[in-house]
Formats: structure tokens, C-alpha cells, sequence
């Protein structure tokens, strides 16, 4: 049998054979879907004067063209914080450009596209800001940062005071640019009303959190709500919370009568579902002639919209990573007339760490010190921020680990010192970390009189292998292997779990999943140990075991039944348990974050300013692995995601209309395989027994953090030029490069 | 004709009353029902939509992948169609291919992954033993943004080192071709609007002369996006993929002459063949997808400025054969283009052929792709030079750039100043401020007016010091050299 811990996704051939459906792959029971496409606004701000929908009307196929004149009215209150409230065709307001303001419906998509183009719009324009500044002012202080449930601000110490005492200082400025998850699936959603209940199938990474927002939007009870995802192309953020066009595809098949089908453009994926905010940050840095941390200030800006609020957490790194007395950090945001920011893989983390290593960096090269040791002189034993221990922290052995795989010590530590021909060689290194979520969750597992397992989990597979960790855990604690045991996700009519984002799915679904086994287990175990005409009876269930589909004796492994023996006698159709779990006082005693180094060798043609990375080794420390496949392409997509933040990406806004000019995948720039060079991930080994049961930290996210800043770091090495303005794209090497 | 017949999974598929501009994609998901093949971008960007189409040459099958989504169902008649749904029937073992995508955990979120299989089932098909280097170039047109690549690299490798790839069904995979080979025209006209298909080149002449208008298709490369990103609505579309003679391809002793329906796939070993240097830049070409549909001859009569090979072959002296109804006349390349996206060709005028001279020994030619992302990436800058060199005298000189201005064009008043100079770096230095009288580039998003500027007069530094010296050798590590 395959080490359970290395199985190949159980999800991967209906993948590789076409036979996975996502979203728009979904009918309805009867033939009767129509299609839905959005009519966007082409200014930036004002209101709607009028919409002339006649020649729209007049193509043969559509049914109807909803705006905000005749779109069913929603309850905006009770769909949750996290909901976008905006653009829902409930009032005339145009806030940014692309914003929905009308939704053609019609037999066909073409039909339905065909009309969209057709809808005429008649604005009153009003001043709009179109671009965040380099250098914003007028900015505004967040009023629900992280939900609430913290201050935008933090400070400890003197800080001030402190930097400006210090031997040595670092006071710089870092930008980085809107940037668009891009998942490769564009969003989807098949709404479909029975009378006053909702069926939607919906690209999504929270089927309850879509949930809850369409039955506070309409009114209805949760039950009657019901979300599918079975399959999701992705979605890093993306298909967090509850876009408007989930919504608007439900009014509208309200408005109809018969189920309605909405599928992005992929230019509509710049405008409809949310980006992760252009930052302006200012680090400043104290430290001793010694390298030793006096002070750290990091005053974070963000984009935001001119409705909502999102705020990008950049400085939350800043608070814990070092050990410094000194500390500040500040959030505030700068609205402009552009959608509303969300969540983007590794939110806060990736643009911020990429500052404050960028900084930290700077530091090292003023003091003459060698970067890691730069770290390692602050290397934080405990989280002076919160003021707790850490959960577990093995960051020394990742920088360790990983600069002996990554041959630091060859580096010369002279900028523009190395060489390959004609090219310039440069190494650097940036530290990464992200924090450790967890959500309440419930599963439902079954062992069945076939001896197969069922395990059900109302969580969802966005390609980070849910469905292969949830039949994993069942066949650990079951014994049974994974062809045996099948998994169920993606659906609200399944135990709930909670979104998947902030790394947290493995740790908040697996121990109730765990739980459930281990009620199935005992059940089982008891039955056979109680059954006289088990080859197991008499013997306290303490004594048994279970594996390869059987229960046996643990001390005489060949004493034993399979489940099927067992359940047929007992006229057991199945063996079923609940399982829960949330999380406990650990928060309140540790704090739980995950860590690692990131090393990177690039290449720059002095010539043409072109930057190849050559080379990456990340080391990560994240508890326990729950599948080292799955994991490990797992952290080098995330690195690669890193890659094309510091080389590449960048969402491009027009400064005269405020529209997305490079909304498409050949002008957004994710990296190519052949921008994507050799890569080594080295899984640290970490017990962690107070984070969660199983000790698994989750690593979506950790392995994006840092890979900017080390990029940049060894630009700088290499050229002796520091770009503190993501992405690090040629012509802004070139000056310096020239001769 | 009025319907078009392929074979799929084995079957001869026969469709009649289509919309003229109907993709394959569209076709596939809603007509046969068959979602495995995606729509992740609708413009030939992504690849999600990749599947592989079977044709017959000399006799037998051969394999390309394409991208569905800007593929226009009249371009399949007398076709094979395959998708990631022909290789592995529900109970069926997964293809090769297939199995080692889901062993290297090459499948993430799975949304790119049936593109990924069907590039890779092209290259297992047809490569002969498929290099690391063929691999990654059969992987340039798909995108993934979960697994990092690396996974998939892998998967490929072990797919291909596997020595069995017999196929049962292709000898009848063949006779169906043979038997559905298409000899007349095809006209579909559905909602007012036309596809006509002709199969020979007098009568293309005709019916180009007798619509003006109409829109000339080869591969759909350019045309596939005015449908479906700009959702343009095409009355007449003229498909040129079976006119016989215009996929010609003759080398003879003085030029190449490239039928304006030859492939970029096709006329890439060609042209690697007596111009090598251009073999790297016709790489990173767009990608293996629209290299197998996209024709030089296409890029070239739609006006694109942005066409990578156009100053490559402006460098090389190549110029165009056009034919208006039974009349053909020759034009150099670089006067062919008058302004953005307008041309010197007149209307019922076709481009016909190009022909590209072979280079005098004592030329020396070099091209150049500057852009931020290695694969599938508009230039910021293209260069295409040639320099011919008698009696240590420049006596030919052509420096043509893409991205420089609005066409595709030449730097004359730097080339003037150098013709009868030593082709000596410093010649070459005193000869470069003349750029900016030849250019003014702008600033966009692929790069800044500066850059483009300062790119541009490294190149030819470049080049002069890659011609005279030995080997690449950087502009800044000879400045360094140099006391």
C-alpha cells in the first residue's frame, strides 16, 4: 500500500479525464436555464440619469434586462459584515468603472451578450479620484479592522524616540501594486428558485458564508438556502466572500421566473470580485552598531474603495517577527473610485513581509552584516507583541536548512560582485511567517456495510487537496485504504465547515472529522468486542485495532473480522457519528504562526534590465504535513505566486478613466513555466501539540510571504539597485544599469 | 456544401445551420455536451481550452493542439477532433498522460488540466522522443496558477519516457479522414451572416474580389478575439485553411516562398533551417497553440504592429507576393505597412505568398524579444538586424524593430549613417543618437518611452559586438573590459 501520506489526490482522475464539473458546468433538472451577462458602467463616478433597454429588448432570445429600476429589492442588512453590499442594482449611485448597473438575461449567452452591448446608458458624472496616489494624503483610519476585533494601531516601547536615538536607521518607503487572483476558473453561478427556497451552484470557497449572505439578502430562513460546489478552478481569495454577481444572478432569476446562469468574463474578473490593494508603506528600522533592533515603525496605506471597507493588515508581521522593545505600527486607507479590495493569498503578509524584509535587508547591507545573521540576532524566542509564547516556532532550523541547501555561504557580500558570463548573479533571502486560523467545523463520517467509508464535510476543494486530507484522515483512523473511503464537500446540505482562506481548512475540518472516526471507531470496536460470534468477542475493545479494512486483535494482528463480517451479522446497514470540533484556549496561551526562509539566486542582463530567478529553496516550518504531495505543490505554487508579485504582476488602471487597461491573461502577467526555474522546498520538521489536535499549521499561504523580498534582495545583490516599487520589471533596472 | 463533417472519438460528425463564428468550444460544452474542455480566458491566452486536431499528412494522422475557444467550427471540417474526453472512457484506464499528471500531482484546482493534458497528449503523440526542451515548449501556451509548473514538467517527463504509443484506432482514424476529405466549397450561412471555405486559389481570387469586405481567416488567432473579446459580428468570413496552393512552402536557391497559409509550426524549420537565428525568437512566438493555427501570412495581412516576426524578416529583405483577382504584385515588407493597422493592401487584395531571400554569406543577422514574461508575452521591444560587411565596410545594414512605433519599421537614419563605416563599436556609438530621429517611442504598460529607447540602442550595441567579436558578449561587460 502507498504511505497514506504521500497518495495522489483521490480527485485526480475525474481532473485529468474532464469529468470534474464546476460551476457553469450545472443545469437545472429541467432545460429551462437562461443566461445572464453584466452590463457595466463605463465612468467612474456619478449616478445613472437613464437606461434605454429598448433596443437591448429587441434581440431576439432575451427575456428581460434587470437594472436598478426593476430589480427585486434586497435586504442589505442581515447579509454579514464580510458581504459586499455594492453594486446590487438597488440605487442609481456609479462608484467605480466597470461597476454592474444592469444585467441582460436571455436564452442564450450570445443573445444575452449581444444585448448587454445594447443596454444604453446616460450618466450625471461627479468628480471622481481615479488613481491612488504614490504619496496618498486625505488618507482615513479603518473602522473595522480585522472585523473589529483589534485596533488598526499597535504601538510598545518608545519607538519614535527610539529611531530617532539610533546608530543606525533605515527610513524607506515601499509600493506595491493592485494585483488580481486570476484563478483559472472565472467565477460562475447557476441560481435557481423552488418557490421560496434557493438552490445555487457557485464557484466558491464558503458555501456557508455564501449561504448566510443570500438568505439575509432575500430574507429567508438559511435552511432554505442551499449551495453546491463540488469543484472549484481556484480561487486564492477570490471566492471568499459573497460577490455581487452570486446575488445578482438569484435577483434575476427571481425576476424571471426560471433559472439563471452567470459566468464572468475574464475581464470581468478584473472588476467584479475583489484585488489585493495597492500599498504605500514606510518602514523605518533602528538598530545598534551591533545589528541589534532598537526600533520598528511601519506605517501601512491601502487602497480602498469609495464604498465598503477593506483593509490590507501589512504591519501585523511587523509586531511579532523581530524581537524589538521598540514597536509601532499603523493602518490607514486611501479611497478612490475603483471596487472594493479583498483577500489575496496571504493578505497583509505578502505585501507587508515584502517591505519589512526589503527593510530589513537595507539594514543588513548599512551594518555590513550578513542578512541571516542580521535575523538571527533578532530572532524573536517569544511573541513580544502579544506578550505570549509561541505555539512552536522552528524559523532557526528553516534558516538553517535552508541556507545549507541553498549554499548561502558562496554568496560575496558585495552588491554586483558576482557573475555567470555577462550576466550579473545575485543571491537574497527573506524570512516568511503567516498566522495559524482556525474556524468551528462539524463532519459526519459513515461506515457503511460494504465496508466503504463515507466522510461528510460541508468545506471545499479549491485545488488544495480537501478531498484527499478529508479520505486520508478516515482511512488512518478506520484502516481502511483510499480507494475505500469517499469524501463529500462543497455543499451546505453537508455538516458545516467554515471558508476556505487564511490557511485554515486542514486545522479547522480535520479534527472534527478526527472525532467523527474516532466515535465510529469505538462503535465499531465495541459491537465486535460484545458480538459472541465475533472472532473478537470478550476482548475489551482497549485490545483492538484496526487496519486494511479489518478489526483485529492488536497483539495478535491475524485474530480479526472485516467490517463487512461484522455489520452483516449485526444487520448494520452502516455505522455513522458526528463529529465537532472549534477551537479551544490555545489562542488565548500561544501564539501560532507558521515560518520559513526563502533564498533565491536571479540573473539580470545588465544590458536589457531582464531578471530571470535561476534558483529558489524554501525552507517551511508548519507543523505537521498532512500529505507531502499535495503539500509540497502546494508551497511551490505558492512561491511561484511570489514570483509573479515581485517580477511581473501588476493590474494597470487608465488615469483618465479609471478603467482596468490589462484585464486580460496576456496582458496580466502570471508567470510561464519557463519564468518558473528550479525549485526545492524543504519541509521542516515541527511538532506543534498545543495549535490544534493535529498539530497541522496550514500552508496555502506561508510560502508566498517572502518570496517578493527575497527577489528583491538578490536584484539588489546583483545589481546594487534597490526596488522598493513592485513588480521589479526591466525598465525600472535600467537606469541604474546603463552605461 | 452546406454542412461539415469530422471525426470524433471514432465517429463521423456531421453538423449543418451553425452560426458562422461559432467557436469549437462553444460546440463542444453546449452542443455535445462535453465540459471537459474549459473557457478560462476566450482569447488564446490561457490554454484551458486545448485539444488536439488530427489531419491528414502523407497519409497518415497527425496530431496539433489548439485552443478551441478562438476556433471557428468551419475551420474542423474533414478534421479529427480530440478532447481530453477521447482519451479515457469512464471505466477505461486513464491515458498515460493522464495517469502521470495524477501521480506528479500535476492537478491542482484541475481547471487548467485538461489543457495541459491534450498539449501533452499532442507532444507524447507526435514527438519522437520529447525533450526537456520540447516539453517546456509545449507547455508555453498553458497556465496554471496553482502547481508552480514544476509538477507538470514532471508529469510530462514521465508520460514521454513511456515507450508504448500505439494507438489502436488510427489507420481507421485515417480512413475516415480519407473518405470525409472536403473537395467543394463550403458555404454555411446562418443569421445573415456567411462562412465561405474555397479549395483553390483562383477561386479565392474570385471571391475575395467579389467581397471586399469580407474578413480573410487562417488560423483565428487574431480574428477568434474580434468575436470573442470584441464581440464583433463578422458578415462574411472567408476561410483560407483549405485553399489548395496557399499552404505551399518552396525552397529554392535564392528565397524561401512561404504560402500565406503556412502555419508558424510549419514554417519554422524552414526558416530555422537557412536563418537559425530566428529559430529562438519564432519560440517564444506566441506558444505551441497558436504557432499550430496562426500563419505568417495572417500576421501580416491584418497590419499587426505587434507581430514578433515582422522585423526579423524586414531585417532579412523579405517582401510580399498580393493577388487581386488573376493580378499579383510584389512589395517589400517594411512598405507594406503604412500605419497602425493599416496596410498598403488594396481592396479584393489577398496577401498571397511571402517570400524571404536566402542571406549572403557575409551577412550577419541576430533577432531580439524583450519582454517581462519569458512565454506568451507581447513585446516591450522586437528587433530583427542584418549586416552585411566587404572589406571591413558596412555595405548593408537593416535594423528593424517592433514596439518602436506604431508598424513595424526600420531605424534608416542610424542604418544611412553606417553604411561605409567600420562596423567598429565606436562607429556604432556615434551612430546611435540618430535613433531618436528614426523613433519616438510611448510609454504603456509593456514598458516606458525611456526604456524602449535605451533598450533599443543596446541592442545594436549588441549586435555589433555579438557580429565582430566572439560569442554573446554584453554591452556593459565589454564597457567593463575596456580601460
Amino acid at each position: 500500500m502507498i504511505p497514506i501520506t504521500t497518495a495522489s489526490r483521490v480527485d485526480g482522475r475525474l481532473k485529468v479525464t474532464g469529468g470534474a464539473r464546476y460551476a457553469a458546468e450545472f443545469a437545472p433538472a429541467q432545460d429551462n436555464v437562461l443566461h445572464a451577462v453584466l452590463v457595466q458602467s463605463t465612468i467612474a463616478a456619478g449616478r445613472v440619469a437613464s437606461i434605454d433597454t429598448a433596443r437591448a429588448k429587441q434581440v431576439p432570445g432575451v427575456v428581460a434586462i434587470m437594472t436598478h429600476e426593476n430589480a427585486p429589492r434586497i435586504d442589505l442588512g442581515k447579509a454579514g459584515d464580510m458581504t459586499p453590499g455594492f453594486p446590487l442594482l438597488q440605487d442609481d449611485r456609479v462608484m467605480f468603472n466597470g461597476q454592474h448597473l444592469a444585467v441582460a438575461i436571455a436564452t442564450s449567452f450570445e443573445a444575452a451578450q449581444q444585448a448587454a452591448q445594447l443596454v444604453e446608458l446616460h450618466y450625471n458624472r461627479d468628480e471622481a479620484t481615479l488613481l491612488m496616489s504614490d504619496n496618498p494624503t486625505g488618507t482615513s483610519v479603518p473602522q473595522r479592522f480585522r472585523n473589529g476585533m483589534r485596533p488598526p494601531a499597535s504601538t510598545r516601547g518608545t519607538p519614535q524616540a527610539s529611531f530617532d536615538a539610533a546608530a543606525v536607521k533605515i527610513d524607506q518607503i515601499y509600493r506595491t501594486p493592485i494585483e488580481h487572483h486570476n484563478p483559472m476558473e472565472p467565477h460562475a453561478t447557476l441560481a435557481e428558485w423552488q418557490g421560496d427556497r434557493l438552490l445555487v451552484h457557485n464557484a466558491s470557497q464558503s458555501v456557508f458564508g455564501n449561504r448566510k449572505a443570500l438568505a439575509g439578502f432575500f430574507g429567508l430562513p438559511e435552511d432554505n438556502v442551499r449551495i453546491v460546489s463540488p469543484f472549484v478552478g481556484g480561487g486564492f481569495g477570490s471566492k471568499g466572500v459573497s460577490w455581487p454577481h452570486i446575488t445578482l444572478a438569484a435577483m434575476a432569476a427571481k425576476l424571471v421566473g426560471q433559472p439563471v446562469k452567470l459566468v464572468l468574463t475574464r475581464r470581468q474578473m478584473f472588476t467584479s470580485n475583489g484585488y489585493r490593494p495597492k500599498t504605500v508603506q514606510h518602514v523605518r528600522l533602528g538598530a545598534d552598531r551591533d545589528g541589534r533592533l532598537t526600533a520598528v515603525l511601519h506605517d501601512g496605506i491601502s487602497q480602498n474603495s469609495a464604498y465598503g471597507e477593506f483593509s490590507e493588515p501589512v504591519g501585523l508581521a511587523s509586531e511579532m517577527l523581530y524581537s524589538c522593545p521598540n514597536v509601532a505600527v499603523t493602518h490607514r486607507l486611501s479611497k478612490v473610485n475603483q471596487g472594493l479590495p479583498t483577500f489575496m493569498r496571504a493578505p497583509g503578509e505578502a505585501s507587508g513581509v515584502y517591505a519589512l524584509e526589503s527593510a530589513m535587508d537595507e539594514l543588513a547591507w548599512a551594518l555590513g552584516m550578513d542578512p541571516i545573521e542580521l535575523r538571527l540576532k533578532n530572532y524573536a524566542d517569544r511573541d513580544e507583541h502579544e506578550d505570549k509564547p509561541f505555539s512552536s516556532k522552528t524559523l532557526r532550523a528553516c534558516y538553517e536548512q535552508g541556507a545549507a541547501a541553498f549554499d548561502w555561504k558562496r554568496r560575496v557580500a558585495q552588491p554586483r560582485s558576482m557573475r555567470d558570463g555577462r550576466l550579473l548573479i545575485g543571491l537574497g533571502m527573506a524570512t516568511a511567517t503567516y498566522p495559524v486560523n482556525r474556524s468551528e467545523a462539524a463532519a459526519k463520517v459513515r461506515l457503511q456495510a460494504d465496508g466503504t467509508a463515507i466522510v461528510r464535510c460541508g468545506s471545499q476543494d479549491i485545488g488544495t487537496g480537501t478531498y484527499t486530507v478529508m479520505a486520508q484522515l478516515v482511512g488512518e483512523h478506520l484502516g481502511l485504504p483510499l480507494d475505500r473511503v469517499r469524501a463529500e464537500l462543497g455543499d451546505t446540505a453537508l455538516p458545516q465547515a467554515p471558508v476556505s482562506g487564511g490557511s485554515q481548512s486542514v486545522a479547522s475540518i480535520s479534527p472534527a472529522i478526527r472525532e467523527a472516526c474516532l466515535a465510529v471507531r469505538a462503535q465499531t470496536l465495541q459491537l465486535a468486542a460484545g458480538d459472541p460470534a465475533s472472532p473478537l468477542h470478550g476482548l475489551d475493545p482497549e485490545e483492538l485495532d484496526v487496519a486494511d479494512g479489518r478489526i483485529l486483535q492488536s497483539a495478535e494482528k491475524s485474530r480479526g473480522e472485516t467490517y463487512q463480517a461484522l455489520l452483516a451479522r449485526q444487520g448494520r446497514a452502516a455505522i455513522e457519528a458526528d463529529g465537532s470540533a472549534k477551537p479551544g484556549e490555545e489562542k488565548q496561551k500561544f501564539s501560532m504562526h507558521s515560518f520559513g526562509a526563502q533564498f533565491v539566486e536571479v540573473a539580470v542582463d545588465p544590458d536589457l534590465g531582464e531578471v530571470r530567478v535561476r534558483r529558489h529553496v524554501g525552507a517551511f516550518a508548519a507543523g505537521r504535513i498532512m500529505n507531502a504531495k499535495t503539500g509540497r505543490s502546494q508551497m511551490i505554487g505558492g512561491i511561484v505566486f511570489g514570483m509573479g508579485m515581485a517580477l511581473t504582476e501588476a493590474t494597470e488602471v487608465d488615469p483618465r478613466s479609471g478603467r482596468v487597461t490589462n484585464a486580460t491573461m496576456a496582458d496580466y502577467l502570471v508567470p510561464v513555466h519557463l519564468d518558473v526555474p528550479e525549485i526545492e522546498v524543504i519541509m521542516v520538521a515541527e511538532q506543534d501539540d498545543a495549535v490544534n489536535p493535529l498539530g497541522a499549521k496550514g500552508i496555502g499561504e506561508l510560502p508566498t510571504v517572502g518570496t517578493a523580498a527575497a527577489i528583491a534582495n538578490a536584484v539588489y545583490h546583483a545589481t546594487g539597485q534597490r526596488i522598493r516599487d513592485l513588480p521589479i520589471r526591466p525598465d525600472k533596472l535600467i537606469d541604474g544599469l546603463s552605461i | 456544401m452546406d454542412r461539415i463533417r469530422f471525426v470524433i472519438d471514432g465517429e463521423v460528425r456531421t453538423v449543418e445551420r451553425f452560426d458562422p463564428t461559432r467557436t469549437v468550444l462553444e460546440y463542444l460544452r453546449e452542443t455535445e455536451g462535453r465540459c471537459g474542455t474549459k473557457e478560462g480566458c476566450a482569447e488564446g491566452d490561457c490554454g484551458a481550452c486545448t485539444v488536439a486536431l488530427g489531419e491528414l499528412v502523407d497519409g497518415a494522422v497527425r496530431h496539433r493542439a489548439v485552443n478551441a475557444c478562438i476556433l471557428f467550427l468551419g475551420a474542423i471540417d474533414g478534421k479529427e477532433l480530440v478532447t481530453v474526453e477521447s482519451l479515457a472512457k469512464p471505466e477505461a484506464p486513464a491515458h498515460p498522460v493522464q495517469q502521470a499528471l495524477v501521480e506528479c500531482h500535476g492537478s491542482q484546482c484541475g481547471f487548467c488540466t485538461p489543457g495541459f493534458v491534450m498539449s501533452l497528449y499532442a507532444v507524447w503523440r507526435e514527438g519522437d522522443a520529447p525533450t526537456r526542451s520540447g516539453i517546456e515548449q509545449a507547455l508555453a501556451g498553458n497556465l496554471c496558477r496553482c502547481t508552480g509548473y514544476r509538477p507538470i514538467v514532471a508529469a510530462a517527463e514521465r508520460a514521454c519516457a513511456a515507450s508504448d504509443r500505439s494507438e489502436s484506432r488510427r489507420v481507421a482514424t485515417a480512413e475516415q479522414l480519407r473518405a470525409i476529405r472536403p473537395t467543394e466549397m463550403l458555404a454555411i450561412e446562418q443569421n445573415g451572416r456567411r462562412f465561405l471555405a474555397p479549395t483553390g486559389l483562383d477561386e479565392l481570387a474570385h471571391l475575395v474580389l467579389a467581397h471586399p469586405d469580407a474578413v480573410l481567416l487562417a488560423g483565428g488567432t487574431d480574428v477568434g478575439l474580434w468575436v470573442t473579446k470584441q464581440q464583433r459580428r463578422l458578415p462574411t468570413v472567408i476561410y483560407l485553411g483549405r485553399v489548395a496552393g496557399l499552404a505551399d512552402l518552396a525552397v529554392g536557391t535564392d528565397r524561401i516562398e512561404i504560402g500565406a497559409g503556412v502555419t508558424y509550426t510549419d514554417a519554422m524549420p524552414v526558416l530555422a533551417k537557412y536563418h537559425p537565428e530566428i529559430d529562438g525568437l519564432l519560440r517564444r512566438l506566441g506558444s505551441v497553440q497558436i504557432r499550430n493555427a496562426g500563419t505568417i501570412g495572417g500576421n501580416i495581412a491584418n497590419g499587426s504592429p505587434i507581430g514578433d516576426s515582422l522585423p526579423a524578416l524586414i531585417a532579412l529583405g523579405a517582401s510580399l507576393v498580393l493577388r487581386r483577382g488573376p493580378v499579383e504584385r510584389t512589395l517589400p515588407l517594411e512598405d507594406y505597412f503604412l500605419a497602425y493597422r493599416k496596410t498598403a493592401l488594396a481592396p479584393g487584395e489577398f496577401v498571397a505568398r511571402i517570400r524571404v531571400p536566402m542571406a549572403a554569406a557575409d551577412t550577419r543577422f541576430r533577432t531580439y524579444k524583450i519582454a517581462k514574461r519569458f512565454d506568451q508575452d507581447i513585446s516591450a521591444v522586437c528587433a530583427g538586424f542584418a549586416v552585411t560587411i566587404r572589406a571591413d565596410r558596412v555595405v548593408d545594414l537593416r535594423l528593424a524593430f517592433g514596439g518602436m512605433a506604431g508598424i513595424p519599421a526600420r531605424a534608416r537614419a542610424c542604418e544611412q549613417a553606417l553604411i561605409g563605416q567600420p562596423w567598429t563599436q565606436a562607429a556604432v556609438l556615434a551612430a546611435l543618437p540618430l535613433l531618436t530621429q528614426d523613433f519616438a517611442p510611448l510609454s504603456d504598460m509593456r514598458a516606458s518611452a525611456d526604456y524602449r529607447a535605451r533598450v533599443a540602442a543596446n541592442l545594436v550595441r549588441k549586435f555589433q559586438i555579438e557580429t565582430s567579436g566572439a560569442g554573446p558578449v554584453g554591452v556593459l561587460a565589454l564597457a567593463e573590459a575596456q580601460p
